[in-house]
């Protein structure tokens, strides 16, 4: 590292002190405005410190609405589209990288277009097969007749399963593996099946971490599919219930932040518990590619 | 034989490890496209299907919400990423310092990643609002009267793009510093050898060294600017007069308000064109030089 000196140092700390600032006093006055009363939030002189931690605001916030119900629903779909797309793709990125099989290589080269398909495009189609789902929500074995899984669980949470990117991640991370392990387990008479299951899974730990974390993330917050699948109101998402919280309400803005932080604290305390393995998930998607 | 012995270790285990995801990607990923395909030949309410031939497509050009949302899109997209791509390479390089302090400001600047940009947009949403948004009433402090933001034809998809820059650069920074770490340090003692003032050293190793991470980001970013949505719908409905809407915004209201199916995907269709046809032209053009890989 090169020398810098003093004044130079201390400059540009400011400047950064003043970039945090902007990038975190959002959140800081999202908390200030959860703890306050509309009689404050509308007084001439702004004050960041609420008069009094009125926290009452958030079970009143939570009040309206099923809020219960939507974090379960949240949860719900997030923990399976996490466990089902990493469990799927680990097994491909597996087969990818170690059985032989014919069109390895070809059916790996197709299975990158769901890297280059931007998700937007494809929401209108999803629908539409949804909605003939046969033997679902109504519908007979054309698929015709009622809903579908539109306005379901597995219509929520199908549509992530796939995940080319991680099967890409996963190839990519056994390739590493020595192949003397593959050896080794053959001659001891082991089965592909258990050479999945007893060496590549338990290794997989740091790949599987980032994933985790870079899936759930993305599953937890997503807005536009939970917006197009649901219809009914027991079927929302935290994230759809929070869109639609300024909209269905006359806007009582300490109740919208407070419903807001609610939002988004189980998602902060996780990353700050895990940040390792969201900085980690992110740097392996930009940088090794 | 060599040959035969290579076939006989095929086995079709494999194809039962790779069936799940296969199964998910030929439904969830493949059947669309082609799906988005065939109904923009065609007139379709979810009920009748009706071909129609390139109609759908004619009609792109008259219609003046889809033009306008395309010249909006391209707006958006240039400034939200040139903007955050000049931020985090900045702040990048400021954190890769060693300065005091470092790991507190790259995890706050990370921060507006991670939460969902619903969670974002409502916090922004109470900053821009005219009467007691904080931005207003910090610019009356300032001496500035007050504008209403997303309320206005003019600053409202500025507004949006302010709002996205914001919620980007910590995603950005994150990977411009693991490039930073990669570049190996005798460079810089070599140019500092040489001479080379700390501005000097940015130019000619910093920024060259970094042209593949800046590569990707642009690739990457052009795509997903371009999808633009979340924002646009939570905070103005594409309002106020089509001042903000967007390409994948009219798509989603031609389908699931108006229920032109058709219309919709062939702007699906058209969406996909334009990208395929960047992301050629940016490899074509834009790496001759470096073997990039882009996942």
């Amino acid at each position: 590292m090169p020398q810098y000196n003093r004044v130079a140092n201390g400059i540009w700390v400011a400047v950064l002190i003043v970039i945090s600032f902007i990038m975190i006093f959002p959140f800081i006055l999202m908390l200030s405005t959860s703890l306050k009363n509309m009689a404050e939030l509308q007084r001439p002189v702004f004050s960041i410190i609420p008069d009094v931690l009125r926290f009452d605001n958030y079970p009143k916030a939570m009040a309206r609405g099923n809020w219960g119900l939507y974090f379960w629903n949240s949860i719900y779909v997030t923990f399976w589209s996490v466990v089902l797309s990493l469990l799927f793709n680990s097994m491909a990125g597996f087969a990818f990288a170690r059985l032989r099989f014919r069109f390895r290589e070809l059916l790996f080269i197709i299975s990158l277009i769901g890297l280059m398909i931007p998700p937007q495009v494809n929401m209108l189609p999803i629908y539409v097969i949804l909605k003939y789902v046969p033997f679902a929500g109504g519908n007979d074995w054309l698929g015709r007749g009622g809903l579908g899984w539109l306005n379901s669980y597995w219509g929520l949470i199908a549509p992530y399963v796939a995940g080319s990117f991680g099967v890409f991640l996963f190839r990519q991370f056994y390739l590493t593996f020595p192949r003397a392990l593959d050896d080794a387990a053959v001659i001891d008479g082991m089965t592909a099946r258990q050479r999945f299951m007893y060496i590549y899974l338990p290794l997989s730990k740091p790949v599987m971490a980032s994933l985790v974390a870079l899936k759930a993330t993305a599953t937890w917050n997503e807005y536009t599919w939970p917006l197009i699948v649901t219809m009914t109101t027991d079927m929302r998402t935290v994230q759809l219930a929070l869109s639609l919280y300024k909209d269905e309400y006359t806007i009582e803005w300490e109740l919208l932040m407070a419903a807001t932080a609610v939002a988004i604290i189980p998602l902060l305390v996780i990353f700050f518990c895990a940040q390792r393995y969201f900085v980690e998930g992110i740097v392996t998607t930009g940088i090794k590619g | 034989m060599r040959s035969s012995k290579r076939l006989k270790q095929y086995d079709n285990t494999g194809y039962l490890f790779i069936l799940p995801f296969y199964v998910f990607f030929a439904v969830f990923i493949v059947t669309p496209i082609l799906m988005n395909l065939a109904l923009s030949f065609t007139r379709f309410n979810l009920k009748e299907v009706k071909f129609i031939g390139l109609q759908n497509y004619l009609n792109l050009f008259e219609d003046e919400f889809f033009v306008r949302s395309l010249i909006n899109t391209g707006l958006y997209t240039f400034f939200t990423l040139a903007f955050t791509m000049l931020i985090s390479l900045f702040l990048a390089i400021l954190l890769n310092r060693g300065l005091t302090g470092t790991p507190l400001f790259r995890t706050s600047s990370f921060v507006p990643h991670v939460v969902s940009m619903v969670a974002a947009s409502m916090i922004w949403y109470w900053m821009y609002e005219p009467a007691y948004g904080i931005i207003n009433r910090f610019l009356a402090m300032v001496g500035i009267s007050g504008k209403l933001w997303l309320h206005d034809e003019k600053l409202a998809l500025a507004s949006i793009i302010i709002m996205s820059i914001w919620k980007f650069t910590g995603y950005y920074m994150v990977i411009y510093l693991a490039g930073l770490q990669t570049i190996p340090s005798y460079l810089y003692e070599a140019t500092a050898i040489d001479g080379a003032s700390e501005w000097q050293k940015i130019r000619y190793v910093t920024i060259p060294m970094l042209r593949p991470v800046t590569f990707f980001l642009f690739v990457t970013g052009v795509i997903n600017n371009f999808n633009v949505f979340e924002q646009v719908n939570i905070l103005t409905q594409g309002g106020p007069m089509n001042a903000t809407t967007t390409v994948v915004h009219q798509i989603f209201i031609r389908a699931f308000r108006d229920f032109l199916m058709g219309y919709a995907a062939a702007q699906a269709i058209f969406v996909l064109i334009i990208v395929a046809v960047l992301t050629l032209m940016f490899f074509k053009y834009g790496s001759q030089e470096q073997d990039v890989e882009v996942a």
